[in-house]
């Protein structure tokens, strides 16, 4: 076997600008989609818990959808089916010095509806999880539904998935490479690219998958101090991780 | 009867096949506390339920302060009503749970003063001044900044109650308060309750505490299968009980 450690170290430690531009838009992307899934999530489950056939059944069909296609084959929907016919095509959106192109708009959007499935089963389960007499008292002091979700359950809901929704971003932080397929240059799609021009193929994907481990390594270090505090918090009683969740005092 | 405050009329209320309550009637007199005993699946706790709408009615009717709880009537027809008004129709019937319910996301100061201010729109002051008094009444101001976490049970209780009283409610329904506590606190809530009732609170308790029962109550109802089947003041229930219901309830606890 021939490995040349020069060029792996060299990729690995000065990696060329189009490399470090492909982890910028990897992380770029995650993180949108991350956002635009969270932003989804959340409503969505409500919709899904609600006692409204109109609600419930609309949500169920989107969950059932996204969950039940592949995350690539709704990517290259998004992007190319959409414009084939002739529905939606994405236009790059610069302003200043940044720049936004249509795929890589319509990357963050597929993985964002793709997540917001999972996050809305995320968040239904959190809600479930509390306990119905914290509902029950609220109610019985004349809050209505609005204000028992947002002081009473939501906190106590985010507690409990904050882990999962953690779990959901590392698979978020791998799945970004899915969008190579409409031609968004992020880590994978440079990779490849240079590997066409070097054939230097064992060396320059073991640089992505350590790029990849740092990036998912890093996240979990994240996750693993946020869980230490709750523990701590809850250990102590004390309400800074709470407080922290909530952003904002009653 | 010249002051009524909770008045039911020939309640009704299923769950699946099972009659739970079956044409339940009664009255409460303002400042009137009343103690509701009977054996597991009387249906006592249901009837609590079902005067705040946490349980919906399948028939009859129940209003507080003249008010038709959960339903509007029309035309001789109960429909359930809103949300929204369900909602204020509460705020009138401050409830303390068996197992407290206190927020779990909320210190002790918080969970007194959220619904005052989201409820009624009371500023902070107003609300803390007031959950400060309820807590120094309950005998738990140095509890404030605590988190019920940290709290025993009989804590919890009584902070559920302060929690209760902070809405300033025209009745306090009490669902089994010391059942789920350890014996020795049993006593620190039956206390605070024995001062509300002479501090002349309107209150309907649910217990199994037949002492504290027997010196408190102005009167006692006694529910089997879904019925009252006795309902009269605790010296005549305690003496000379009129059904084998109430002997055996009475013989059995006392």
């Amino acid at each position: 076997m021939h490995f040349d450690w020069p060029y792996f170290w060299h990729q690995l430690l000065e990696p060329d600008g189009a490399f470090l531009q492909g982890l910028w838009l990897t992380i770029l992307i995650s993180v949108g989609g991350q956002v635009i899934g969270l932003v989804i999530g959340l409503p969505m489950a409500l919709a899904r818990r609600s006692a409204s056939v109109f609600l419930m059944w609309p949500a169920r069909f989107y969950i059932f959808l996204m969950r039940g296609t592949p995350l690539l084959v709704q990517i290259v929907f998004i992007y190319t089916g959409l414009a084939a016919a002739g529905i939606l095509r994405f236009h790059d959106i610069t302003a200043g010095p940044f720049n936004l192109s249509g795929n890589v708009q319509a990357g963050i959007l597929a993985l964002g509806l793709n997540e917001g499935a999972y996050m809305a089963e995320i968040f239904r389960a959190g809600i479930d999880a509390v306990d119905r007499g914290q509902t029950e008292a609220a109610k019985s002091l004349g809050m209505v539904p609005g204000q028992i979700l947002r002081f009473v359950v939501l906190p106590q809901a985010l507690r409990i998935i904050l882990l999962p929704i953690g779990n959901q971003f590392n698979i978020m932080l791998k799945n970004s490479t899915l969008v190579s397929v409409i031609g968004v240059s992020e880590m994978l799609l440079v990779t490849e690219t240079i590997n066409s021009a070097t054939f230097r193929t064992f060396e320059l994907y073991s640089v992505l998958a350590l790029y990849f481990l740092a990036l998912t390594s890093i996240w979990g270090g994240v996750m693993r101090y946020v869980e230490w505090r709750m523990d701590r918090g809850a250990a102590r009683g004390d309400a800074a991780v709470i407080g922290m969740l909530q952003g904002e005092h009653i | 009867m010249a002051d009524v405050l909770v008045q039911a009329e020939r309640v009704e209320k299923f769950f699946g096949p099972n009659k739970i309550l079956d044409g339940v009637s009664f009255t409460v007199t303002r400042g009137e506390t009343v103690v509701l005993i009977g054996s597991s699946g009387s249906g006592k706790t249901t009837l609590l339920r079902c005067i705040n709408h946490l349980e919906k009615i399948e028939a009859g009717r129940i209003t507080v302060n003249g008010y038709l709880i959960g339903y509007r009537d029309r035309r001789g027809v109960l429909i359930e009503d809103r949300e929204r008004n369900i909602a204020r129709q509460r705020r009138d019937v401050g409830m303390v749970f068996q197992r407290f319910n206190l927020f779990a996301n909320l210190s002790v100061l918080d969970n007194i003063i959220l619904a005052p201010m989201r409820v009624r729109g009371e500023s902070r002051e107003v609300a803390t001044e007031r959950a400060m008094r309820l807590l120094a009444r309950v005998g738990l101001a140095e509890k404030a900044h605590s988190f019920p976490a940290s709290l025993s049970g009989g804590q919890q209780q009584r902070v559920a109650i302060a929690r209760a009283l902070a809405m300033e409610p025209a009745v306090m329904l009490f669902d089994e308060p010391t059942s789920a506590l350890d014996p020795e606190m049993v006593g620190e809530v039956l206390a605070v309750m024995r001062g509300l009732a002479q501090d002349g609170m309107t209150m309907m308790i649910v217990t199994h505490e037949m002492g504290f029962a027997r010196q408190v109550a102005d009167r006692i109802i006694v529910m089997d299968r879904g019925r009252i089947v006795e309902d009269g003041p605790p010296e005549r229930l305690f003496n000379a009980p009129a059904h084998a219901k109430t002997r055996a309830l009475l013989a059995a606890r006392h």
